[in-house]
């Protein structure tokens, strides 16, 4: 179906003209056959035309205003239209294959609406389904999906403003990839929001008994695990981020585990004796701090544990946790009734033993075990310009080599400005949802895989639950719709149980 | 209110092993005569009396007189199947006991609504307390069974509440014991007052979540790596809320281990045989590990025989010796953390994966489909079918590597 003509312009920026009643949007795909294939276009700009001037315009709008009479411009659809701006975003080949654009249509050519047929993202054996294919505002029956193990490992960000549909997307993304045996995810999760404790969530997963590990610190649900860390598992590396400690602090710290090993926290909390002197104000502070952070209390010579860290309990929650992450399960991690740093704590603890477990294998090994993705919300608190000047983290780590490593980060920000751009440029696939701040729209235009220069209004304009993709595991930006409740499977229970033995 | 609480007494363990399936019964004598001593009123058994479904006849007989003893003095005994002595069929020796009134099992219920299993709870009559369980299975397969269950009527209980069971808890699982197959505390059902555990062989009590669980560990240790850690067995006594463990070391466990590492045999002998000399081992277990690469000859060269006899002579009442992680040079070990067979295979195979030409998960379901029980009342030729219909069927989805 012709939705206009290409009337001029240049190769990035095409005016075409709008067939009348055709209402071209903002972000509506279009499509001009070429030679080769076809061009895959997107509406950057919409502006009038006419082939009346400006003071006959001005002229017929004041007698309709001010004499108020019944005024008809003749063949007014031929006289008063509408010009689109186009950038193209692909060349479709002849074969389906996708190449950079290169070639202009001639001029004159028609634009037409592009059909579910004339966008195929490419298969793989790790299809993640990101959400459908958005044309402007109408949706379009094409999956957009990606090569997901090669995406998480290659880091994402998900980037919005307050309301735009961050979360529904990250909540899309781990429904999508729970039982795929190719990812592993580590959420923190900040507000509960995942698991669906009282709503629908990760829980209502057909395959959530076998793939989830739900961790909570408060009242753990059936099935659930209370969230217990041994303290004989902390390690001062893990402060790393999370604690600013000053160079005495850090050497002292350093010196208690060399010495006491899995005991040094305890070591430190008795003040118990080491072989060199330090200033006793500096084990105070560093003494108070552990004990607010870990939630300690020391009676006479015995410590008394009353958060999540614990003495008798927890001591084998790292492995678990990397274990299952290993095989490719999605373990949640509900942080919403702990501090910040105590939540950036035990993401340090869990996201350094992942990484460090698959440093240690070797490539043949590496090649068998899923991606795993960490998911990181708010993420400008541990790999923001500020934090990473106070010192690096295993986050910030695992945004410079975890690719390597098969060990990703899913960033999650309103802010994505407060995030280096070495780092920003390395979350490859970046999921772009509204943003109205200027300056943050600008940190991913500049650092997404595709140019994203035209798309400055198109971002802002971007309703709740629209998004833009870029990356390279993906030929163009491409707009996204995300689905509310995405192709959910909910669980149902069809096997039926044998009591033997117990009836 | 006074009870003991015992679990994985593992009676007919050590097959073979005379002395220490000894040491094991004696054990299990002289928990009864304490508990006795103790007069409490009742005794709760978690899991695993018997080593298997179906124990030999001594084994049978030492459990019915101990418990005859309990039933004469009046302590009521409740007790649940483990995953050494349940079976499916309900067919086990523990059977035999509850229908000589010499035990009740407390594992049992009704299949309700939605399919679900509503355990019944039973009453203690001197004490009024409820008791309930739940089995344990090989593998943590009673997880389902806790998927499944049905609790509102558990509330309905007034009065002190126990529940057994024989599963490890993620939560509460020691580093050594990592890769045991556990699930969440919060499977258990809520709003009991004890949650009396076996399965896992550790002493532990811990309180996590509201639930106050226990484990009292076994009664005596069961394997070579039990005697070196745990050392002695144990159960505890609860008077009105107060927990007491009472420890049985009848048999004092030392246990040595020795490096070997750049060491020739005759250096490892001269070094056990300085372990041993001028000491007194009366009625005591050794356990004797010998690790690490010999710089020169073999472990057979080693004399562990004259080793052992030096022990005996100093008294000692059984010696163990442990050599598998010893060799020689040109002998290349494979190291394996594991602590049971099933781990051990797990790492060889891992370990052996890139000369089998078969992915690692296919070569562990030929295994499994291999290692497959006779059924009670299966012929020998249905049973062998079924083993090569099992493998066909692995076989027929078999992925193999490319070269």
């Amino acid at each position: 179906m012709s939705k206009g003509l290409i009337v001029g312009g240049s190769f990035g920026n095409l005016f075409v003209r709008e067939k009348t009643e055709e209402n071209l949007e903002i972000g509506e795909l279009l499509k001009a056959d070429v030679k080769e294939g076809k061009v895959l276009f997107e509406v950057i700009d919409l502006e009038f035309g006419s082939q009346l001037n400006k003071q006959t315009l001005e002229m017929i709008s004041g007698l309709k205003l001010e004499n108020a009479q019944e005024f008809n411009i003749i063949d007014a659809n031929l006289r008063l239209y509408t010009i689109a701006k186009l950038k193209p975003l692909t060349l479709i080949c002849n074969d389906a294959s996708t190449k950079t654009c290169k070639v202009l249509p001639k001029i004159l050519s028609e634009i037409q609406q592009i059909t579910k047929d004339d966008v195929v993202f490419p298969e793989s054996d790790n299809v993640l389904f990101l959400g459908n294919l958005r044309s402007g505002s109408k949706v379009l029956d094409v999956d957009v999906v990606v090569d997901g193990s090669r995406a998480f490992a290659h880091h994402l960000l998900i980037a919005g403003t307050t309301g735009r549909g961050k979360s529904v997307f990250m909540m899309n993304l781990l429904w999508n990839s729970l039982d795929k045996d190719y990812c592993g995810m580590l959420v923190l999760d900040p507000h509960d929001e995942y698991f669906g404790r009282a709503k629908v969530g990760l829980k209502d997963h057909h395959a959530s008994k076998d793939c989830l590990l739900y961790f909570t610190p408060k009242d753990p649900p059936v099935g659930a695990l209370s969230l217990k860390i041994g303290i004989d598992l902390l390690q001062p590396s893990h402060f790393n981020g999370v604690i600013d400690w000053s160079p005495p602090q850090r050497q002292l710290l350093n010196s208690y585990y060399r010495v006491y090993r899995s005991d040094w926290v305890r070591a430190v909390v008795l003040e118990k004796a080491l072989p060199f002197n330090f200033n006793e104000q500096t084990l105070a502070v560093v003494k108070r701090v552990l004990m607010n952070l870990l939630n300690l209390s020391a009676k006479e010579d015995t410590l008394i544990c009353s958060g999540v860290f614990g003495l008798g309990s927890g001591k084998t929650i790292v492995e678990d946790v990397t274990n299952a992450l290993s095989s490719g399960k999605t373990v949640v991690i509900d942080t919403s009734s702990l501090s910040g740093s105590t939540e950036l704590l035990i993401g340090s603890i869990f996201a350094n033993s992942i990484l460090s477990s698959y440093r240690k294998k070797s490539f043949s090994e590496l090649r068998k075990l899923p991606v795993v993705s960490v998911v990181l919300e708010e993420a400008p608190r541990v790999i923001g310009k500020e934090v990473l000047e106070k010192g690096s983290n295993v986050f910030a780590s695992i945004a410079r080599e975890g690719r390597k490593f098969k060990v990703g980060l899913v960033a999650i920000t309103q802010l994505p400005s407060l995030i280096p751009k070495p780092i920003l440029a390395n979350l490859n696939t970046k999921i772009i949802l509204g943003i109205e701040l200027k300056p943050e729209r600008q940190a991913v235009i500049e650092s997404a895989a595709q140019d994203l220069s035209d798309n400055d209004r198109a971002i802002a304009s971007l309703d709740r639950g629209e998004a833009i993709v870029t990356s390279c595991f993906v030929p163009f930006a491409v707009p996204l719709r995300i689905p509310f409740l995405a192709k959910r499977q909910h669980s149902s229970n069809t096997h039926k149980l044998d009591f033997g033995g117990l009836t | 209110m006074k009870f003991a609480h015992l679990a994985d007494c593992h009676i007919g363990a050590y097959g073979r092993d005379v002395k220490l399936k000894d040491v094991n019964k004696k054990y299990f004598i002289k928990a009864v005569d304490i508990i006795i001593e103790e007069v409490v009123d009742f005794v709760l058994i978690a899991g695993d009396l018997f080593n298997t479904a179906v124990p030999g006849i001594d084994s049978v007989k030492l459990v019915v007189s101990q418990l005859k003893r309990l039933k004469d003095k009046g302590m009521p005994v409740y007790f649940i199947a483990g995953s050494h002595d349940f079976s499916p069929s309900g067919k086990t020796m523990l059977d035999v006991l509850e229908h000589a009134d010499l035990g009740i099992n407390v594992a049992k219920g009704d299949v309700v609504e939605d399919d679900r299993l509503k355990l019944k709870i039973v009453k203690d009559l001197k004490t009024g307390v409820g008791i309930t369980g739940m089995v344990g299975k090989r593998g943590s397969l009673e997880k389902s069974f806790y998927h499944n269950l049905y609790t509102k009527h558990f509330n309905d209980f007034d009065g002190f509440k126990i529940f057994l069971f024989h599963s490890a808890l993620n939560e509460l699982k020691p580093k050594a014991l990592a890769n045991m197959e556990s699930f969440p505390v919060s499977l258990l059902p809520k709003g009991f007052d004890y949650y009396a555990g076996g399965h896992v062989h550790i002493v532990d009590q811990a309180s996590i979540d509201g639930y106050n669980i226990v484990f009292p560990g076994p009664i005596f240790p069961n394997t070579f790596y039990e005697l070196e850690t745990l050392k002695k067995g144990g159960f505890f006594i609860i008077e009105d809320g107060k927990s007491r463990f009472i420890e049985l070391n009848e048999f004092p466990v030392h246990s040595f281990c020795i490096d070997c590492k750049n060491k020739a045999p005759s250096e490892v002998e001269e070094e056990l045989k300085r372990l041993v000399s001028g000491k007194s081992f009366e009625d005591a277990i050794i356990t004797l590990r010998l690790k690490g690469e010999l710089i020169s000859g073999r472990p057979s060269d080693i004399n562990l025989n004259e080793i052992v006899s030096l022990f005996y002579d100093a008294g000692a009442y059984a010696v163990l010796k442990n050599t598998s992680a010893l060799c020689s040079k040109g002998f290349q070990s494979i190291n394996v953390d594991a602590r049971d067979v099933v781990d051990v295979e797990k790492a060889v195979i891992e370990q052996h994966s890139e000369q089998n030409s078969f992915e690692d998960k296919t070569t562990k379901d030929i295994m499994k489909a291999l290692s497959a029980e006779k059924l009670e009342g299966e012929k020998n030729l249905d049973y062998e079918r079924r083993l090569f219909a099992d493998v066909d069927n692995v076989l027929d989805d078999v992925v193999v590597k490319e070269e």
